[in-house]
C-alpha cells in the first residue's frame, strides 16, 4: 500500500508543472512572434511602394508604432526598443550591429531585413524582461 | 553482430550534438523567405554573441529589495559625450569599405558598451546600436520608438557625417525593476 502511494506520489513529481511551464511561456522573448508582427507591419506599411523621399518618413513612423502597438498586444511583461532604418538602394552600403548588456536568460532580439526593388527596410526589435 | 552495438551509441552521440545548436541561442541566424512578389525578408536573431555564457549560471534567489526607483540614473549629456568621442575618434579619418564597416560596427558596440558599462549605474540594462553607412547621395531615414517607463529609461544618440559615410549609434538604458 505504502509502496503504491509513493510511486503515485513520484508521477506527481514527474509531471511538468502547468503553473510553471505557463511562467515560462509568459517571460521568453519568441522571436518567431516578432519577426511575423514585423513582417506584417512592414509589407502593410509599404507594401509593392518603391522609394519616394516625401513619405519615408511616414513609413517608417507606421512600421514602428504597428510594430510596438502589436507587441504591446502580445501581454508580456515586456520593455521593447524597436527601430526601423530605411534607405533607397543605389549600390550604397549600409553596416548595422549592436550589443546589449542584459540577461541572456529572459531578454532577446530579432532583426529583419526587408528589401524590393528600390530600398532596403531593416527593422529591429529588443525586447527586455521587467 | 558487433557491428549493431557500435551502431547505436553512434547515433545517439549525433543526436546529442545537434540537440543544443538547436535549443537555446537558436544560432541557426538566417531563415529566408522567399515569395512571389519582388520584395525579400531575413530574419536574424541573437546572431554571433559577442559575450556568451556556455554554462548558464544558476539562479539565485535573491532576497526582496523593495526599492521602487533606481538610486543612480544615467545622464544623457555623459551618454553622448561617450558615443560622440568613440564615434569621432574611430570614424572622422575613415573611409567607407564594406568589410572595414562590418568590423567596425562591431568594434564601436564593444568599446561603447565598455564605456557605458564604466559609468557603474547599477539595475540598468543596455542597447547599443551602431549603424555605418555609405553616402552615395542616397535617401535614408532611422527612427525608434520605445515602450517603456519614460521616468526612469533613456536613450542618446549621435551621428556624425564625413566626405565618404556616416555613422549613428544610439544608446538606450532601460531600468531593470
Amino acid at each position: 500500500m505504502g509502496k503504491q502511494i509513493r510511486r503515485w506520489l513520484a508521477q506527481i513529481v514527474t509531471l511538468p508543472n502547468p503553473t510553471v511551464l505557463f511562467f515560462l511561456a509568459k517571460t521568453a522573448f519568441a522571436v518567431e512572434e516578432v519577426s511575423k508582427i514585423i513582417k506584417e507591419s512592414v509589407e502593410s506599411a509599404i507594401g509593392g511602394n518603391a522609394y519616394q523621399h516625401s513619405r519615408v518618413h511616414q513609413w517608417t513612423t507606421t512600421v514602428v508604432e504597428q510594430c510596438l502597438s502589436q507587441l504591446s498586444k502580445l501581454g508580456k511583461p515586456f520593455k521593447y526598443i524597436v527601430t526601423c532604418v530605411i534607405m533607397q538602394k543605389n549600390g550604397a552600403g549600409l553596416q548595422t550591429s549592436s550589443a546589449c548588456f542584459w540577461d541572456n536568460t529572459t531578454d532577446g532580439s530579432c532583426a529583419v531585413r526587408w528589401e524590393n526593388k528600390s530600398m532596403y527596410c531593416i527593422v529591429s526589435v529588443y525586447g527586455l524582461a521587467i | 553482430m558487433s557491428a549493431l552495438p557500435k551502431d547505436k551509441p553512434q547515433r545517439k552521440e549525433k543526436r546529442m550534438g545537434k540537440a543544443p545548436s538547436e535549443g537555446g541561442h537558436g544560432h541557426k541566424a538566417k531563415d529566408v523567405t522567399s515569395r512571389p512578389k519582388d520584395s525579400i525578408s531575413t530574419v536574424s536573431y541573437m546572431d554571433e554573441l559577442g559575450h556568451h555564457d556556455d554554462n548558464p549560471r544558476m539562479a539565485v534567489a535573491m532576497e526582496n529589495t523593495y526599492r521602487m526607483g533606481p538610486d543612480k540614473r544615467f545622464s544623457v549629456p555623459a551618454l553622448t559625450a561617450i558615443l560622440k568621442d568613440v564615434l569621432t575618434s574611430y570614424l572622422q579619418e575613415e573611409k567607407y569599405e564594406a568589410e572595414w564597416a562590418r568590423q567596425m560596427t562591431k568594434t564601436l558596440c564593444e568599446v561603447i558598451r565598455a564605456r557605458v558599462k564604466e559609468l557603474g549605474i547599477p539595475r540598468y540594462k543596455t542597447v547599443i546600436l551602431v549603424h555605418i553607412g555609405q553616402l552615395t547621395g542616397q535617401g535614408m531615414q532611422i527612427s525608434s520608438r520605445c515602450l517603456w517607463d519614460a521616468a526612469n529609461d533613456t536613450f542618446a544618440s549621435y551621428s556624425l557625417k564625413n566626405s565618404s559615410l556616416f555613422g549613428v549609434a544610439n544608446v538606450f538604458c532601460v531600468y531593470f525593476e
